[in-house]
């Protein structure tokens, strides 16, 4: 995308220190910010621009542990913890085709999480973990519509 | 056999967990499938909706109280967690020291300033402002730097003998010019499209003027700029947008046998205010047989008025007076919420985002192990 | 942009040459060599008053406002770059 730089006028602490020329490109950070000037980036589809660059990172993150057998599975995450490794053992242990299902953080300074599933004949381990994210997705739009509801109707305390 | 569905008090009683003198019992929830013989415990969204229920206490744009009910701990957990350590904010990132002669060193200058919590405009903040990225090569870090990734901030003070100032005068900010600096001081630059979204109320600007930065003496000056970045909690707490995100259970207390009288009193004292209250006993339940009200027409009894405002002290259960006549615990899925913003969002948005950013992150992952599958 | 890697502005680089070539250390700050350059005047802080003092090459080390006879060195105007951490 296009580029443009936009030098200001010369900030007040320069006059006294070295002409701000002869410093080093290092030594003036905010007189080199570049003004994206890309007309189409702008406000209207900032939406997309957000949800774009979260999926820039499509590295896999998930994996299945060797050793694993279809209805019984371990599986390691990259770079999740408890937050969403408790979270999604509880929503797959309420899943009544699986056996068992936990979670662990095998050490604490190595980002990764691993959760084990064991299922019953008829379905599958990936099949169970599938769907444990689904009920979490719908659990979350249950959330956030009923928090919604309960704070408009508690008044309008903010816009 | 047939299976007893279970009745409305077992199913009461399944939901407390138990707070005795010194232990606490049946913590964990029990509601998966298998647990209870013939009963159906499995997931089901509908089923969720018609037990799940949120009610507000207060929301004040910067606190917000609410209660989760009818849901895990671990879901309630992963909102909490969530609000803390990955809702992105804005905060100083770098800063440049052209010359700082005062008192505080420079290094920890710059760690308050980067604990000061900033506010600008809603749009600006969410969809503007995106993440910044350091350039793997060292080279492009001067044009790694856009309006839409970095906002640039300015601080500019000297302090000077004030000649106005009264003879004998010992109060140094009357004393001096800018004795004091505070996060008024700091002042926003603005580049780019920056002004489109940052101007007038809606300018970057510290949430509280009053931060007092540092003090100076005359002769001594602060001159330095700053760079503000997106980031998270969970690489440092001033990205944090709540200054605390928790919760706590609601408390359960059962008057199983009448206190009356001296004790009712002495049993409210147990409480904090307004917890426990102190009824006459009416002719009625006097009258009624083995209710053990019977003979004390007019005494006060100890009533429970409003247990959410009980710290469970367990103090109560310290007196021989009250043994075996009170009953302690909480609802194992009554979540308390307590969300208070530092101030860039407002605490009822920042759950709201807690919610979307859990829900977003199981969408990515079941894309990846749909990915892994493959 | 770390500190290793700053370099002194050479004063050759500026833009009188030769008076701050007497200077030995190297323009370490462009006012004080526009200074030195008319002069050899030099700043320094009062230790006792903070008033800022200009010093010629040789003279007495000694306050002008209050005769204090001690004088500190102002801190170099290079820009230096923390974290916010």
């Amino acid at each position: 995308m296009p580029r443009a730089k936009s030098k200001k006028e010369e900030p007040v602490e320069a006059e006294s220190d070295v002409a701000m020329e002869e410093a080093p490109t290092s030594h003036q950070p905010e007189d080199e910010m570049v003004v994206d000037q890309d007309e189409d980036e702008d406000a209207g589809d900032v939406e997309d621009d957000k949800s774009d660059e979260e999926e820039e990172e499509e590295a896999q993150r998930v994996r299945l542990l060797p050793g694993s057998t279809p209805t019984a599975a371990s599986f390691e995450f990259l770079n999740e913890g408890h937050t969403l490794g408790n979270a999604l053992r509880y929503i797959t242990m309420r899943n009544p085709d699986v056996e068992f299902c936990a979670y662990a953080i095998p050490h604490p300074s190595e980002a990764k999480m691993n959760v084990r599933i064991q299922t019953f004949e008829g379905t599958t381990a990936i099949q169970a973990l599938e769907k444990g994210l689904r009920d979490l997705q719908e659990l979350c739009n249950v959330v956030s519509e009923k928090f919604i509801g309960a704070r408009d109707s508690f008044g309008a305390s903010s816009p | 056999m047939p299976h007893k569905p279970p009745t409305t008090e077992e199913l009461e009683r399944r939901k407390i967990v138990g707070i005795r003198e010194e232990t606490i019992t049946d913590v964990t929830s029990t509601d998966f499938p298998g647990h209870y013989p013939g009963e159906d415990h499995s997931w089901d969204i509908e089923r969720f909706r018609q037990g799940f229920r949120v009610e507000f206490h207060h929301n004040e744009t910067f606190e917000a109280s609410f209660s989760l009910i009818g849901i895990d701990a671990s879901i309630a957990n992963a909102f909490r967690r969530i609000m803390i350590a990955d809702i992105p904010t804005l905060a100083i990132e770098t800063v440049f020291i052209n010359n700082n002669t005062s008192v505080i060193q420079d290094e920890v200058l710059s760690h308050r300033l980067g604990l000061i919590p900033f506010k600008g405009g809603h749009d600006g903040l969410h969809k503007f402002i995106k993440w910044y990225r350091k350039p793997d090569d060292q080279s492009q870090l001067d044009s790694s730097y856009f309006d839409n990734n970095t906002v640039s901030l300015r601080l500019e003070v000297k302090c000077e003998h004030n000649d106005k100032a009264a003879a004998g005068e010992t109060d140094p900010t009357k004393l001096y010019k800018h004795a004091h600096v505070y996060a008024r001081d700091i002042e926003f630059v603005p580049v780019g499209r920056q002004l489109q979204y940052f101007s007038g109320e809606d300018a970057i600007a510290p949430v509280n003027p009053d931060i007092l930065i540092a003090k100076l003496r005359p002769g001594q000056e602060i001159s330095l700029s700053m760079h503000m970045h997106k980031g998270v909690g969970s690489d440092h707490a001033k990205f944090s947008p709540v200054a605390t995100a928790s919760y706590r259970l609601m408390p359960v207390i059962t008057i199983e046998r009448p206190i009356l009288g001296r004790d009712a009193e002495k049993f409210a004292r147990c409480f904090p205010k307004g917890v426990i209250g102190l009824e006459k006993v009416t002719r009625k339940e006097a009258a009624k047989k083995g209710s053990g009200y019977e003979g004390h027409e007019g005494e006060l009894k100890a009533v429970v008025r409003d247990p959410m405002r009980d710290t469970v002290s367990r103090e109560c259960l310290r007196h021989d007076e009250f043994k075996g006549k009170v009953k302690l615990g909480r609802r194992r899925d009554h979540f308390i919420y307590l969300v208070e913003s530092t101030g860039q969002l407002q605490s009822d948005e920042i759950f709201l985002e807690a919610v979307a950013h859990l829900k977003k992150r199981a969408q990515f992952l079941e894309k990846q192990v749909m990915n892994m599958v493959r | 942009m770390s500190r290793e890697q700053y370099q002194i502005p050479t004063g050759s680089a500026g833009a009188g040459g030769a008076g701050s070539g007497a200077m030995g250390a190297g323009s370490f700050n462009a006012a004080a060599a526009r200074d030195y350059e008319g002069g050899g005047l030099m700043h320094y802080m009062c230790g006792d008053c903070a008033v800022r003092v200009p010093l010629e090459k040789g003279a007495p080390i000694r306050c002008q406002k209050c005769g204090a006879r001690v004088l500190y060195k102002e801190r170099t105007k290079r820009m230096v770059q923390f974290e916010a951490r």
